[in-house]
């Protein structure tokens, strides 16, 4: 095999991708175009995923496609059934690509573009995509099953427990965070209030023509809801121009966090086919289209970052966005696109039940995470490519840049960035908003950021139409993430209907009708209080609750690693037990190193246990001291309401991190043990059985009895 | 497969699960003689209501 002609060509990819990191790391003009941050990605998946997946796929789980899978072996043309990899990709990464790989980027921003890329995509390399791979083929080796019966299994009965623990949490505190980003986006926003609730006519016209219509017929009845979002998207601009409509569509966040509430609780109630199945055909079709569309128009524009590398916040933790330095912060807050603990629940679920050929966990597993990570960079590019200025007035404290435009226009010069009042309004004028000062969560500057690109591109065709693209991505956003409130409300729904059916045997039938509404009720109440106490936040709720879910989501992953390493050392390949090891050394060193700067920290901007005890004091001196002024505390009110949440949050941090010692404290327990020979690895991997099908799925031709 | 846009909308089609009837009625003919198969709207109710009475999870 001539050497050259097998890898010269990856050469020139390593040559072309260095290249691209060079002038990222060193340039020094004026500012970076973010072709060089896109083709640095690009090359890095390239190589990762022809060498290091393929490294993982045969030495490392030793994938044998003559074995089998659960697919294969129990077929029942339902939940178990091979499915053609290229369509199982499609499933996979619609399953596992949320909102979060959005959001996390955005905030992350702050620090510059830099720290954040650089973890996007060396942690996906070497963490993310690894997980999902390892835990998909441990999952399908195991005939599908989930994260927390593997953990209880090859663990033990505790590390089984922490798993539940932490996916319970996370759950709650996911939705709330993301339920925030909602309503930040919404609020004050008539063209953004009118179309998202314009969503649900449309879904529920869509479930009607689904279900009794025209069954099954998905793609027309997608087509329709999609012309009828562009339509309610091109109606909210009508109504925000028409007074009387424009204040009837205006919502305060209080009233938006009680719409969600109810909403979160009737469609957890109802049968799915009214609002959840149309709309996640309308939200997976959207964020498809939507990437596609992002990736195509950062190609065609090639934007300017106009973020620095580096800003002062990622070495004096400061940042006005969320306080923090670098380590550990950038790691927590940037999950989604590097690693995500949550992809782990889809990874041992569904998509092992579907899988043809062992050796696809590459392609689906390892593949699709690299996509998903593309989009996280995406939201980067689109992050930085704003004016610093904007960015911060966008997403800082809002208690620290006030309510007009002057206001927060001093503030941004206070934080070491310059942007004039003018700049600010001519922004919202853009967009078709008010006002865009203090619109923390992430989803209003990515929109901003979008709408200028989509502006770009539709600007060489003569019309600019901003304000459209602007609310195009809110509203896509805030679909995905309601769809996400949707189905998360439900899955908690089914878990405590679960854990209460252990007790008491009727609350497991899940279409026991009292059981749905306690159950959905109670998982309501959960994200419906951090929601309630996040918008009521006086130092703004997205910096205190994302780390939280952050952590919570790095915890879930810790649990994943720690699973995997344990698998692959029973599985005697102890040679190759790094490969989950050091990502879960990385993931425990950055996660409990949050978590005690969270608990124990000193500087009240970060400690929650800081942050209360200069609560407590104002409000027993009956006056505000000057560190909870410094915060943006306003009035003694502001510090009670802080003392409850930092109380809330501080012990959700110690449960959590406790969780991570305990998981990890009790399978290094059987890896010793394994390592010494003083336990037996049991593995409990399905028995071999010999595959009849093709890697395209097809049946092979059974050889005759008796001619092995 | 030379036309793109004829390749995506057989992909899209796959993808969503509207070929999964036809793909039913070929297992069902194959596994069951004689009796007859549900109708594309039984089957895609039946198969919704599956789906969400065990749900997976999602990434945010």
């Amino acid at each position: 095999m001539n050497l050259l002609g097998r890898y010269g060509i990856w050469v020139g990819i390593a040559i072309v991708g260095a290249s691209c990191w060079g002038v990222l790391a060193l340039s020094q003009g004026e500012t970076i175009n973010a072709g060089w941050l896109l083709f640095a990605a690009l090359a890095s998946y390239a190589i990762a995923y022809r060498f290091y997946a393929r490294f993982i796929r045969d030495r490392v789980l030793g994938t044998d496609d003559s074995r089998a899978t659960p697919a294969e072996r129990l077929n029942n043309g339902r939940d178990f059934e091979p499915m053609d990899r290229r369509v199982l990709f499609g499933h996979h990464f619609a399953a596992i690509a949320g909102a979060g790989p959005l959001v996390g980027p955005v905030l992350a921003a702050q620090m510059g573009f830099l720290p954040g890329t650089i973890w996007i995509i060396v942690g996906v390399i070497l963490a993310g995509a690894v997980q999902d791979m390892t835990t998909l083929f441990f999952s399908m080796r195991r005939d599908g099953k989930s994260l927390g019966q593997m953990a209880r299994e090859e663990i033990g009965p505790v590390g089984g427990a922490a798993a539940l623990i932490a996916v319970l949490s996370i759950m709650v505190i996911l939705l709330a965070v993301l339920a925030l980003v909602v309503v930040n986006a919404l609020a004050a926003s008539p063209w953004g209030a009118f179309s998202l609730a314009m969503t649900l006519p449309i879904a529920v016209l869509m479930g009607v023509y689904l279900r009794f219509l025209r069954p099954g017929r998905v793609l027309e009845v997608s087509l329709i809801g999609i012309g009828l979002l562009i339509l309610a998207i091109i109606g909210g601009g009508w109504i925000s121009e028409s007074s009387p409509y424009a204040e009837a569509w205006t919502f305060t966040p209080n009233q938006l966090t009680f719409a969600l509430i109810v909403y979160g609780f009737v469609a957890s109630v109802l049968p799915v086919w009214v609002l959840l199945a149309p709309r996640d055909y309308l939200s997976t079709f959207m964020k498809i289209g939507t990437i596609a569309l992002l990736a195509v128009g950062i190609a065609i524009t090639l934007p300017p970052m106009n973020m620095p590398r580096f800003t002062e916040f990622a070495f004096n933790g400061q940042g006005p966005v969320f306080a923090g330095a670098l380590f550990p912060f950038v790691f927590i807050i940037i999950a989604c696109g590097a690693l995500s603990g949550f992809h782990a629940l889809v990874a041992s679920g569904t998509t092992p039940k579907l899988i043809q050929k062992e050796s696809q966990v590459r392609p689906i597993g390892y593949g699709a995470m690299l996509v998903e990570s593309f989009v996280a960079v995406m939201a980067m590019i689109a992050a930085v490519t704003l004016d610093p200025g904007v960015y911060f007035a966008m997403n800082a404290n809002p208690a620290l840049l006030g309510d007009t435009v002057q206001s927060a226009s001093q503030a941004v010069n206070g934080f070491g960035f310059s942007v004039s009042p003018q700049t600010l309004q001519s922004t919202a004028n853009a967009v078709g908003e008010d006002s865009i000062v203090g619109r923390t969560g992430g989803a209003p500057t990515l929109a901003v950021g979008i709408s200028a690109i989509f502006a770009g591109v539709t600007g060489i065709f003569g019309a600019a139409l901003q304000a459209f693209w602007y609310h195009f991505a809110i509203m896509f956003e805030a679909l995905f993430i309601l769809t996400t409130v949707d189905a998360g409300t439900r899955v908690g729904r089914f878990m405590i209907q679960d854990l209460i059916g252990n007790v008491w045997r009727p609350f497991a039938r899940p279409s026991w009708l009292p059981g749905n509404i306690i159950a959905s009720a109670l998982i309501v109440a959960g994200w419906g209080y951090f929601l309630w106490a996040g918008v009521n936040d006086p130092l703004g709720g997205i910096n205190q609750l994302f780390p939280l879910f952050g952590i919570a989501n790095q915890l879930l992953a810790a649990v994943a690693l720690t699973v995997g390493t344990t698998i692959l050392i029973k599985m005697g390949k102890f040679r190759y037990a790094w490969v989950t090891g050091l990502p879960l050394a990385w993931d425990a060193a950055v996660t409990l190193t949050a978590s005690w700067q969270k608990i124990f920290s000193t500087d009240p901007a970060i400690g929650f246990f800081a942050q209360r005890a200069a609560a407590q004091q104002s409000i027993q001196a009956g006056q505000l001291n000057d560190t909870m002024a410094a915060l943006g505390a306003a009035s003694i009110d502001d510090a009670r309401q802080i003392l409850v949440n930092t109380t809330v949050d501080g012990v959700l941090s110690i449960v959590f991190a406790v969780a991570i010692i305990i998981v990890i404290a009790d399978a290094s327990r059987m890896w010793f043990g394994i390592i010494r020979g003083s336990k037996e690895p049991e593995l409990s991997e399905a028995p071999w059985q010999e595959s009849h099908l093709d890697s395209e799925g097809n049946e092979i031709e059974r050889e005759p009895v008796g001619a092995r | 497969m030379a036309n793109p846009v004829r390749a995506i909308w057989d992909y899209l089609k796959e993808i969503s699960g509207e070929n999964a009837y036809d793909r039913y009625l070929a297992i069902h003919a194959a596994t069951h003689p004689g009796k007859p198969p549900m109708s594309r709207g039984e089957y895609y109710r039946a198969r919704q209501d599956e789906k969400y009475a065990n749900p997976g999870s999602r990434c945010p």
